[in-house]
């Protein structure tokens, strides 16, 4: 059976000025469906350039991205936002929802980019929403809602396509650890149903929740394993402010 | 899900996803979006005003000039259209009389219909109402077949009434409306009037001609030739008209050149001692005229063009700028570049139209105005609209163009991280 993504000696130079930074360098491991794993390492290890290659925003320098064993390398711009809309669901560290619309608005808008006719979307945001709990609070605006609620709207958002790949960016970074907690829940949950998570973390308590982690340092991996020993490699976190 | 059309279906959705993102931008920022389209909304109410009263000219000019006669020619001292200088040196010409009208009469084998014309201002009166400044002309019988115009009620004045110097009147509806308040126009038929204190007996009642500018066309009284020399002197020059037979008025006029200068014995190799005027002069220099207003208002268009358009450019980019990280979730979640483009063009697109209706209406409102308290005339046509709200959309279009593609290029990582 073919892995839902593959990534093989991906790497991505950028040219700040004269000089090269190796953002990832020699990159490579498999995802197979239904997993949940967490790509864990410290700030500047190459975490955020990797999960916007993954989310296809981002192209690599050099190797080879695979989902459904199809090369996403030399897709047009409009394949890769096709691509984005069927395969991929972001959710992000700021939620990054539309703040004058409404929860079931918010949900509903990659579907606009389907283009499912209204009366569909409606039907499948509601019932992303009642997934992630929220069938109270869909005529509200993120402003009536709390910090979890919020996350739990931009999770919903991330569902209602249906996607292959949940890519989670610090979901759980601006909130309180309690809040937090729910989220980690609601993604093993979410993971029990049969959906792929891939979790992007600075923190080694969320890795270890994962039954599998990659580290990354210095844009190579330096660990792939079952998710509370690899957190524990990376010994006590210097958190950055 | 239908598989019908998916590209439609996508389409759609987008499109209605980019009005509803594009009238909530508009309905937020109001006071933002009404000060961006101020330009706008300047220039085409400037625009719809001009061309409003150059459609209402238009209107009464054709209106004057028709009853000019197009096949008709005009000999008299003066030209119509002349400079000063022009005008000093032709008072020395020796005035044009009833003797030259009778070698005209007499002698031309074209034309279709003669007739002398002399004009003075009078007093028209009956029955204690007077109204001033009444254009009274003396005419032949055949005034009508060159001037244009027919009698509503009676009848013009008869050849025997123009021989015999009858004391007979044909008068403008203007009059009749003065002189006969509240009776049927017909009613003047036969009634007496008086002209300068001269009685005059009323034999037909023109049809109404309305006005052009201030001035109208049925303040006027027709008396025979000899009846108005009669009360008002023959030291004038008169006018002589003559009508063509259609087509063949550059004929009539090289007949009656060759006619006046022989009775006026003009030697050889001398210019004219007269001229001959006729309807096109008048058009032409109305037509250079109106054209001179037209590039006015194409000038103020295009000015309008470039500091509207230049309104609509600057805020856009601050929309665009403003919303950076919603360009970036919107590509996310699969947005491709040209529905961002879109989306932001409609939005431009939107803003200067709002401008364009609002700039419309002002323009017809100034129009209106304007023909209220002047004399000109406002006539306002579906396609001044159309221009004025497809001109503006236009402009929206052109100067959102590149905000909008500033908007699509957007590298959606560095947009999502923007704050």
């Amino acid at each position: 059976m073919t892995a839902l993504i593959a990534v093989e000696d991906l790497a991505r130079v950028y040219e700040v000025g004269a000089e090269k930074v190796h953002a990832l360098d020699g990159v490579s491991f498999e995802v197979a469906e239904g997993e949940f794993l967490a790509v864990v390492g410290q700030s500047g290890s190459g975490k955020s350039t990797l999960m916007n290659i993954l989310g296809c925003l981002d192209t690599p320098t050099r190797g080879l991205y695979r989902i459904h064993g199809q090369d996403v390398a030399g897709l047009s711009d409009n394949a890769l936002a096709d691509l984005r809309n069927r395969e991929i669901g972001f959710v992000f560290q700021t939620f990054q929802l539309l703040p004058r619309s409404t929860a079931l608005s918010n949900v509903e808008l990659p579907l606009v980019y389907r283009g499912l006719r209204r009366s569909e979307r409606r039907e499948l945001a509601r019932a992303a929403l009642c997934a992630v709990g929220l069938e109270n609070r869909m005529h509200h605006r993120p402003n009536e809602l709390s910090g979890g609620q919020r996350q739990r709207v931009a999770i919903a958002r991330a569902l209602v396509g249906s996607p292959s790949l949940l890519l989670a960016d610090e979901p759980t970074g601006n909130l309180d650890s309690a809040t937090g907690e729910e989220i980690v829940r609601l993604f093993a949950e979410l993971n029990r149903r049969g959906h792929t998570i891939l979790l992007v973390t600075h923190e080694p308590r969320l890795a270890a929740r994962c039954p599998r982690a990659i580290r990354l340092s210095d844009g190579r991996v330096v660990a792939d394993g079952p998710g509370r020993e690899v957190a524990a490699l990376g010994g006590p976190q210097v958190v950055p402010a | 899900m239908s598989r019908v059309g998916p590209f439609v279906l996508r389409g759609l959705a987008e499109l209605g996803e980019a009005s509803r993102i594009a009238l909530a931008t508009l309905a937020r920022h109001r006071l933002r979006s009404l000060l961006t389209t101020l330009g706008i909304v300047i220039g085409v109410t400037t625009v719809i005003a001009i061309i409003a009263i150059v459609q209402g000219l238009d209107q009464s000019f054709e209106a004057q000039v028709a009853s000019l006669g197009a096949n008709t020619l005009y000999v008299q001292k003066f030209k119509w259209i002349m400079s000063d200088s022009e005008w000093s040196l032709l008072r020395n010409r020796q005035p044009l009389t009833l003797a030259t009208y009778r070698a005209v009469e007499r002698e031309s084998r074209l034309a279709v219909a003669t007739s002398p014309r002399a004009f003075s201002s009078a007093v028209v009166g009956r029955r204690g109402v007077e109204m001033k400044s009444v254009a009274v002309f003396g005419v032949g019988a055949r005034w009508l077949e060159t001037a244009g115009g027919a009698v509503a009620f009676g009848r013009f004045l008869s050849q025997n009434e123009v021989e015999l110097d009858r004391a007979v009147v044909v008068l403008g509806a203007e009059v009749v409306d003065v002189l006969f308040p509240g009776l049927p126009p017909g009613a003047a038929v036969g009634e007496q009037v008086t002209v300068d204190g001269r009685p005059l007996v009323v034999v037909g009642v023109l049809e109404r001609k309305g006005r052009i500018l201030d001035q109208s066309l049925d303040k006027q009284a027709l008396l025979p030739f000899g009846t108005f020399g009669a009360l008002f002197g023959m030291k004038r020059s008169i006018t002589i008209a003559a009508a063509a037979p259609s087509g063949r008025v550059n004929e009539l006029e090289d007949e009656l050149t060759g006619i006046l200068r022989r009775v006026r014995r003009v030697p050889p190799g001398k210019p004219d001692d007269f001229s001959i005027n006729r309807q096109e002069q008048l058009l032409k220099l109305y037509v250079g005229l109106t054209r001179a207003l037209y590039a006015v208002a194409v000038g103020i268009g295009l000015i309008t063009l470039v500091v509207g358009g230049i309104g609509i450019m600057n805020i856009m980019l601050v929309s665009v700028h403003e919303r950076t990280r919603e360009i970036g979730l919107r590509r996310a979640l699969g947005a491709r570049r040209r529905t961002v483009l879109m989306q932001f063009l409609l939005e431009a697109s939107l803003v200067a139209a709002l401008g364009g209706a609002v700039g419309t209406a002002l323009g017809l409102g100034v129009a209106e105005l304007i023909a209220l308290f002047t004399p000109l005339a406002a006539a306002v046509t579906g396609s001044a609209v159309a221009l004025g709200l497809s001109f503006s959309a236009l402009v929206g279009i052109l100067f959102g163009s590149f905000p909008a593609w500033r908007a699509a290029h957007l590298d959606p990582v560095e947009a999502l991280r923007y704050e």
